[in-house]
């Protein structure tokens, strides 16, 4: 029922504690079964014959895939692997629940978890086939059309030659992310390698960090063929550092949340930083962000990688309850420093932190703050 | 009293009604099983058999004192058990729901209320994660000091409800040292709070009634801790010694003099094993490692007399690196893969004692548990320091082959073992656990301990809990 892999890492899960204090979703809840060792206790019963129940499949939904507690883990488990795979039984044994059913419903009609038939994007005079490909993803394409149309204006105004695809496929990740690593994942990733050859790519600039990890990690795994593939915070970073954009400069205090997938799955956190630097921004770290080395309990175990996420587009289709108390955490974060401004580098980030702004806060995203700085 | 058709489904409705719906209430089966496995090695050994674990019948996650008060009101009028789940990290099964009724999973309650930087103190919800009332704290520059190797996975409530203990207990003070004052809820309903400041004479400490309970006669809804400057200066060192009667006296001259936050003795099978693997130390003899810290003009004066402690005892210096290497190391030894697991059988029998006794109990229980059952391994170390005593905590270790494969079988092997090392530590002058408390795991034992001075528990346990719905079976109560 569950690869040899994922026994090992519950089993290793179901009696270790020591990620408790850092699942976002736990600390929204207070469930015990939101921690990753409830998880891996519940798959460890699932192999001594428990049956799965509908309560089992929520709580094999009730997680961003963060990797909090894999970050954390100083002898290398990976509850991902166990919490992927329960989700894979929760389809086979028809036990997904309401709300993440009708996200996986709408990402297979529609490819995005939105439902959307529509992208809000204006490409107006975007080339469809290029050299440089930008990948926008769902998040930007459908949610924060803001965020694409303000990464394009910067590449204009860089002189970049780019191009769009008007009607971008689903990359897989987000259908990975629902039902797990399976075949329908596998064809959706190669429609959208087949996509990118088609257009002339020779490198992509993927907007959604979600998609960047899946395109640079599963992908990879699978032997799926990709042009070159950078995160736009790396893109717009070296078009700044190379002087292809002078950004105007002001000084105000801001914060920057780092996304999980940006900062802990490719260990991007100094380029999204450079250019807050490059617009004179004064950061004042979040506690506990990866940047933030200078008090030693910031390593007292693990990786100090603990930036805690904010949520993410599937949970704010699937339980925008949760989603608002992911936000609203965030904030706590953001209002225990002196800083009133969180700024993102993530369409999903963007759109999980503009669901609940607390009065005399503000969020930004940095694409948008750049784009209005040139 | 049999609840018959649909009359669990009624006080499920009443219970989801008391704490904001039924987002905050569960009866699903996977949901239950999960409260039914805590650190207790009988637990975890009942599951991994795929034995049904103890499961409560509804649970219930309050989000505030009022909504904890509501469910006792409930569980009173029904007379059903109420069960409190932490971080369900305790190694004594006193978490687990053994009568069934209500586990009350208190990690909603989990908010920050107050940092009072003049008092240096701290104040937060009981739910809290101790590791995010520690980050906290040092956000503002701070530590309570309060660092136990469950840091991570334990609530403020549990620390308080079994009596925890941090490793740096030598120089700040066990959980009830710490502790200015708390909320708690009694099984009747009422909030209660302990009188602001934790040294008067207006009577008895109310916080040291309740400190310790394990959920038997209330629930802790919230708590202030003192705040310590973090220290200027931090300075390890590690020592080996020729044997447990040196170290010991050592040790004890150390802690008449000065005042390491870290004091950590092991035996030779412990140094030759445990430390050996996680620090790569490899020579005949008894390990200790200290840490002192503080200004750095004082700690350089305590180290210097702390030297002279351990030359009169003929330990010899190690140097700082391996006391450096502990600490960097201090939970990893807790992490799967380096501390003790399924399929062996083990337990850590701590206990506490006077300088006059512990040496005696260290040698008296090895003797009684190895005649007893000569496949157990033992080990042991102290890393718990006071002027008058220090603890040993002791572990034994029975190898795969030489654990039952039969639950029941495993079960009372286990409880033989415990029965035997416990009596030893009791008959020679120990008391029956130093800092992991009673829960299931002891409650047999407690009448021993305490012999008719138990009736003085048991009386406010009669007065405070008339119908004893609170963790029953659980501190012998």
């Amino acid at each position: 029922m569950f690869s040899e892999k994922a026994k090992k890492n519950a089993d290793a899960c179901r009696f270790c504690y020591m990620c408790r204090h850092l699942c976002p979703v736990e600390l929204v809840t207070g469930k015990e079964n939101n921690t990753p060792r409830a998880k891996g206790l519940q798959v460890s019963m699932l192999e001594r014959g428990m049956k799965m129940d509908r309560g089992c499949a929520v709580t094999m939904y009730e997680c961003l895939l963060c990797g909090a507690c894999t970050a954390d883990c100083v002898t290398g488990f990976d509850p991902l692997v166990f919490i992927r795979e329960g989700r894979t039984q929760a389809v086979l044994e028809n036990l997904v629940p309401d709300f993440a059913k009708k996200v996986i419903d709408r990402l297979e009609a529609t490819g995005n978890p939105y439902g959307a038939t529509q992208a809000k994007v204006d490409l107006t005079g975007v080339p469809q086939a290029g050299e440089t490909l930008v990948w926008l993803g769902n998040a930007a394409r459908y949610a924060v059309p803001d965020v694409a149309q303000a990464l394009l204006t910067i590449l204009k105004k860089a002189g970049v030659a780019f191009a769009v695809l008007p009607d971008e496929p689903a990359s897989g990740c987000e259908l990975g992310d629902m039902i797990g690593h399976v075949e329908d994942v596998r064809a959706q990733a190669r429609r959208a390698a087949q996509a990118i050859a088609a257009a002339g790519a020779k490198k992509v600039v993927v907007l959604d960090s979600h998609d960047c990890a899946f395109f640079l990690h599963e992908c990879k795994d699978w032997g799926i063929e990709l042009p070159e593939v950078v995160t736009a915070t790396a893109f717009v970073a070296e078009l700044i550092d190379s002087g292809r954009i002078v950004p105007r400069k002001v000084d105000e205090v801001v914060s920057y949340h780092d996304a999980a997938r940006l900062a802990r799955d490719m260990g991007e956190t100094d380029a999204p930083r450079a250019i807050l630097a490059a617009m004179g921004a004064q950061l004042h770290e979040l506690y506990l962000n990866e940047k933030d080395n200078k008090n030693p309990a910031n390593k007292a175990c693990g990786s100090f990688v603990r930036a805690r996420e904010c949520g993410s587009s599937i949970m704010g289709q699937m339980r925008p309850d949760l989603a608002k108390g992911l936000c609203e955490n965030r904030y706590a974060d953001l209002l225990r420093t002196d800083s009133r401004i969180l700024v993102s580098a993530d369409p999903q980030a963007a759109e999980a932190l503009r669901l609940s702004v607390p009065e005399g806060c503000e969020t930004r995203d940095l694409f948008v703050m750049l784009s209005e700085r040139l | 009293m049999e609840l018959k058709a649909f009359m669990p489904g009624m006080i499920l409705d009443e219970l989801a009604d008391a704490v904001g719906g039924y987002d905050n209430v569960s009866i699903e089966n996977s949901d239950r099983a999960t409260y039914g496995v805590d650190y207790f090695w009988v637990g975890r050994m009942w599951e991994d058999r795929g034995q049904v674990p103890p499961m409560p019948d509804w649970i219930v996650r309050p989000g505030s004192a009022q909504e904890v008060s509501k469910v006792l009101k409930i569980a009173n009028y029904y007379k059903v058990p109420v069960h409190i789940w932490g971080g369900g990290s305790g190694s004594q099964g006193g978490a687990l729901p053994m009568t069934g009724g209500i586990l009350m999973d208190m990690k909603r309650m989990n908010h920050l209320i107050e940092i009072d930087e003049v008092s240096r103190t701290i104040t937060a919800e009981a739910g809290m994660i101790f590791q995010q009332l520690e980050w906290y704290a040092n956000e503002k520059g701070y530590s309570c000091q309060h660092i136990p190797s469950c840091l991570t996975c334990g609530t403020i409530g549990g620390a308080l409800g079994h009596r925890g203990i941090g490793i740096m207990s030598t120089k700040y003070g066990k959980i009830d040292d710490q502790c200015i004052s708390m909320e708690v809820v009694l099984p009747n309903g009422d909030i209660i709070n302990t009188l602001p400041v934790p040294k008067h004479a207006a009577g008895p400490d109310l916080n040291q009634i309740f400190i310790g309970s394990e959920g038997t006669l209330g629930v802790i809804t919230k708590a202030t801790f003192k705040l310590y400057e973090q220290p200027e200066d931090r300075q390890f060192r590690a020592f080996l010694f020729p044997d447990m009667h040196s170290g010991y006296m050592a040790g004890r001259d150390i802690m008449q003099k000065v005042k390491p936050s870290i004091l950590r003795f092991y035996d030779e099978a412990e140094s030759s094993s445990i430390i050996k693997k996680i620090l790569g130390f490899e020579q005949p003899g008894c390990f200790m490692n200290l840490a002192v810290e503080g200004f750095k003009k004082i700690v350089d004066i305590e180290m210097e007399i702390i030297l002279e402690c351990v030359r009169k005892w003929g330990g010899r210096d190690l140097g700082s690196d391996y006391g450096e290497k502990w600490f960097e190391n201090r939970i990893t030894f807790f992490y799967p893969g380096h501390i003790m697991d399924i399929p062996q059988m083990f337990g850590t029998m701590d206990t506490v004692a006077t300088y006059a006794n512990i040496e005696k109990i260290y040698l008296a229980m090895k003797k009684a548990v190895k005649e007893e059952f000569p496949f157990v391994r033992y080990i042991s170390h102290s890393s718990h320091w006071y002027e008058w005593g220090c603890m040993n905590y002791t572990r034994f270790i029975v190898e795969p082959g030489d654990v039952p494969q039969d639950p029941e079988e495993a079960r009372r092997l286990h409880n033989r073992i415990w029965n035997v090392g416990v009596r030893a530590a009791m008959e020679n002058g120990g008391v029956i656990n130093d800092h992991h408390g009673i829960g299931l795991k002891l409650s047999r034992l407690m009448k021993e301990q305490y012999g008719p001075a138990m009736q003085v528990m048991e009386a406010l346990k009669k007065q405070l809990d008339p119908n004893g719905i609170m963790n029953p079976y659980k501190l012998g109560l």
